[in-house]
C-alpha cells in the first residue's frame, strides 16, 4: 500500500526524536555503570533502542481502535462481501501499509546509531535482525486483530488498545531490555508474545547472534494466528446471528 | 425455491433484541418477507427509515443470518454459502467504500481480481471496458481520498462490477451526490442492465432513482411488503403530485402572480418571493403549467420536484 509522503516524514521524525532521547538515556546509564548495563555496551544499547522503537512506530496508531470501529459501526459488514478471508485481507493490508514506514524508520535507525555509536556489533546478528524485525511486526498486527475481536461482542475496542498498548510497553521490551528487569519478571515477560515484538529484533540488532529467538517469533505468530483466526471466526458467526 | 430465480426468499424473519435486562425487548426488523426477482430485472425496493431495507439485504447477501425463513440468492443460500455468492453479486453501498482510499482505484481493481481469481490479462480488460463504459480511465490512476464524490462513486461501481456479477445490490447509491451526476449514475446503471443483463437491487430514498432505474417498485414498511407493482404503475397511481417553485424577484411579483393562479399555492416556507405549485399531472398536463410561469414577469428561479418518497409511501397506507 503507498502511503502519504507527509505520514512518512512525520514518522520518521517522531521516530528519530524518540530514539534520540532513549539513546542518550541508555547511553548515559552506561556510562555510569562502568559502560555496560546488564552485558549490553552502550553501543549496543542504542542499537537496541534504535531498532525496538522501529518495531513500534512502524505500526499504524491506534489500529485495535480502528479495528473496533470498524466492527462496530458495520463496515466489516462490507468486506464479509468479499470472496475472501476478512481477516487475512485485513492482515496482508496493514502489512501493506506498515512497510513503507518501516523502510522509513529503519533507514533513519541504521543513520542514526552508525553516526552515533558505529557499525552494528554483530554483522551476522543484525542480518537476522531484519526478518525478525518483520516478523515482529506482522505478530503485533495479527495480536492486535485478535484484542481487536473483542469489539465484535462489546463493540468498542477502546479499553482493549489501553490495555494492549501498556502490555508491550511494559512487557516487551521496547524502552528497555528485559534484563534489566527482576529475574522472574524477566522469566515471565521472555514467555509472553509481546517479547517477540520489540525484545527480540532489538537483542539481535544488539549484537546477539541467537537463531532460536526466530523461531520463538514463527511459533508465536502460528498460535496467535490461528487464535485471530477463530476469533474472527467466531466475532463473524456472532455479527450473522445478532446483527450487531 | 427456484434456480432460475435471481432473488426467491419466502416467509424471511429477522427480529433482533435490544436494551439490557428490564428494558430488553425483540424487534422484528422483517416480518415475513416474500420476494422474487427475475434474472435482468432492475427492481427498486423501498420503505422508510426502519422498514426492514437493509436488514433484508444484509440477510439476501449473506451478511446475516434470518431468525426464520428461507432464501436463495442465484440458487445459492446466502448466509450458509457467502463467499461462494460474494463471487457472483457485486454490491454498492452508498455510504460506505469498497475502495481502499489512500492507492488508486486502478490498484483496488488489480486487487479486487486477484481476490476474485481472475487472471490478470481479464482483470485488464475489465477495467479498460469499464473505464470506457464509466468514463473513469483518468480516475483510475488517481488516489481514491482525490476524487469527488461523484467520481468516487464511479469508482465503487467499478469495483462493484469488475467479476461481473450477475446481480447487483445498490443501498442508496445516489445519496450526496448533485443532480448532474445523479442523471450519470443512473445512465450507467440502465446501460449495464442492457449491455450486461445484470440484476439490479436499488434501495433509494430519491424518487427520481426509482422512476429512471428500476422498472418494478417493492415497497416494504414494517418489515413486510405493503405493495408491489410495475414503476409504469407506480408512476400513473402514486407519483402523479410535482411541486413547481417559482421564485419572483421581489414578493409583490409572487403575489401578483400567485393571485392569477388556478392551482393549489402556498408562498415558500420563509421565503415569500417564491410560490410553490401543487400540480398532479393526472389531471393538469405539466407543459401548460410551465407555459404560464413562464409568461410570468420577474421570475428568478424554477424547479419541478417529485412528491418525496414519504409522501408516496403514505398515500400507499391511505390505499390499503
Amino acid at each position: 500500500m503507498a502511503a502519504q509522503p507527509a505520514a512518512l516524514i512525520v514518522a520518521g521524525v517522531f521516530y528519530l526524536m524518540v530514539t534520540a532521547i532513549l539513546a542518550g538515556l541508555w547511553r548515559a546509564a552506561a556510562d555510569a555503570s562502568g559502560g555496560t548495563v546488564v552485558g549490553y555496551t552502550a553501543a549496543a544499547l542504542v542499537w537496541y533502542v534504535a531498532t525496538s522503537e522501529a518495531a513500534t512506530i512502524a505500526l499504524p496508531p491506534r489500529m485495535i481502535e480502528d479495528i473496533g470501529n470498524d466492527i462496530g459501526s458495520g463496515t466489516i459488514g462490507v468486506e464479509m462481501l468479499r470472496p475472501t478471508s476478512v481477516l487475512w485481507l485485513r492482515i496482508a493490508t496493514e502489512v501493506g501499509q506498515m512497510l513503507p514506514r518501516l523502510g522509513v524508520c529503519v533507514v533513519v535507525g541504521c543513520f542514526f546509531a552508525s553516526v552515533t555509536v558505529g557499525a552494528p556489533p554483530d554483522g551476522a546478528a543484525i542480518a537476522l535482525a531484519a526478518p525478525a524485525l518483520v516478523l515482529a511486526i506482522a505478530l503485533n498486527i495479527v495480536t492486535q486483530h485478535v484484542f481487536a475481536s473483542a469489539a465484535f461482542w462489546i463493540l468498542d475496542a477502546k479499553a482493549t488498545w489501553f490495555l494492549y498498548q501498556k502490555l508491550v510497553f511494559v512487557t516487551g521490551g521496547m524502552l528497555l531490555p528485559l534484563e534489566v528487569l527482576p529475574d522472574s519478571l524477566e522469566t515471565i515477560t521472555k514467555l509472553l508474545p509481546f517479547s517477540a515484538m520489540a525484545y527480540i529484533p532489538a537483542r539481535l540488532a544488539s549484537g546477539h547472534f541467537e537463531p532460536e529467538l526466530i523461531a520463538i517469533q514463527v511459533a508465536w505468530l502460528a498460535v496467535l494466528g490461528t487464535a485471530a483466526h477463530l476469533s474472527f471466526r467466531a466475532g463473524e458467526r456472532h455479527m450473522t446471528s445478532t446483527g450487531s | 425455491m427456484s434456480d432460475e430465480l435471481a432473488i426467491d426468499a419466502r416467509e424471511l424473519r429477522r427480529s433482533f433484541t435490544t436494551g439490557r435486562r428490564r428494558d430488553r425487548r425483540i424487534v422484528e426488523a422483517v416480518c415475513g418477507l416474500d420476494l422474487e426477482v427475475n434474472r435482468g430485472e432492475r427492481i427498486a425496493f423501498i420503505g422508510p427509515n426502519g422498514a426492514g431495507k437493509s436488514t433484508s439485504i444484509k440477510m439476501l447477501t449473506g451478511i446475516l443470518r434470518p431468525t426464520s425463513g428461507e432464501a436463495t440468492v442465484l440458487g445459492l443460500v446466502p448466509w450458509e454459502q457467502r463467499r461462494e455468492l460474494a463471487r457472483r453479486i457485486g454490491a454498492l453501498f452508498g455510504q460506505r467504500s469498497l475502495l481502499w482510499t489512500e492507492i488508486p482505484a486502478r490498484a483496488t481493481l488489480e486487487m479486487l481480481g486477484v481476490i476474485h481469481g481472475l487472471d490478470d490479462e481479464h482483470v485488464r480488460s475489465r477495467i479498460e471496458l469499464l473505464g470506457e463504459i464509466l468514463e473513469a480511465r483518468e480516475l483510475f490512476d488517481q488516489p481514491v481520498r482525490t476524487l469527488s464524490l461523484g467520481q468516487r462513486m464511479r469508482c465503487e461501481l467499478a469495483a462493484a462490477m469488475l467479476h461481473e456479477p450477475e446481480l447487483l445490490f445498490l443501498d442508496e447509491p445516489t445519496i450526496g451526490l448533485d443532480l448532474l451526476a445523479k442523471q450519470r449514475f443512473r445512465d450507467l446503471l440502465l446501460l449495464l442492465n442492457r449491455e450486461l443483463q445484470t440484476t439490479v437491487f436499488l434501495t433509494s430514498h430519491d424518487v427520481a432513482d426509482i422512476e429512471h432505474v428500476a422498472e418494478r417498485a417493492v415497497v416494504v414498511s414494517d418489515g413486510s411488503v405493503i405493495y408491489d407493482a410495475s414503476v409504469a404503475v407506480l408512476r400513473g397511481e402514486l407519483l402523479t403530485n410535482k411541486s413547481v417553485r417559482v421564485g419572483f424577484s421581489s414578493v409583490e411579483q409572487a403575489g401578483a402572480f400567485a393571485d392569477g393562479i388556478d392551482l393549489e399555492w402556498r408562498f415558500g416556507a420563509g421565503t415569500p418571493s417564491v410560490v410553490v405549485l401543487s400540480v398532479d399531472t393526472n389531471t393538469t398536463p405539466i407543459g401548460p403549467v410551465l407555459d404560464s410561469v413562464m409568461a410570468a414577469d420577474g421570475i428568478v428561479d424554477l424547479s419541478v420536484v417529485d412528491a418525496p418518497l414519504e409522501e408516496v409511501i403514505a398515500e400507499i397506507y391511505e390505499r390499503r
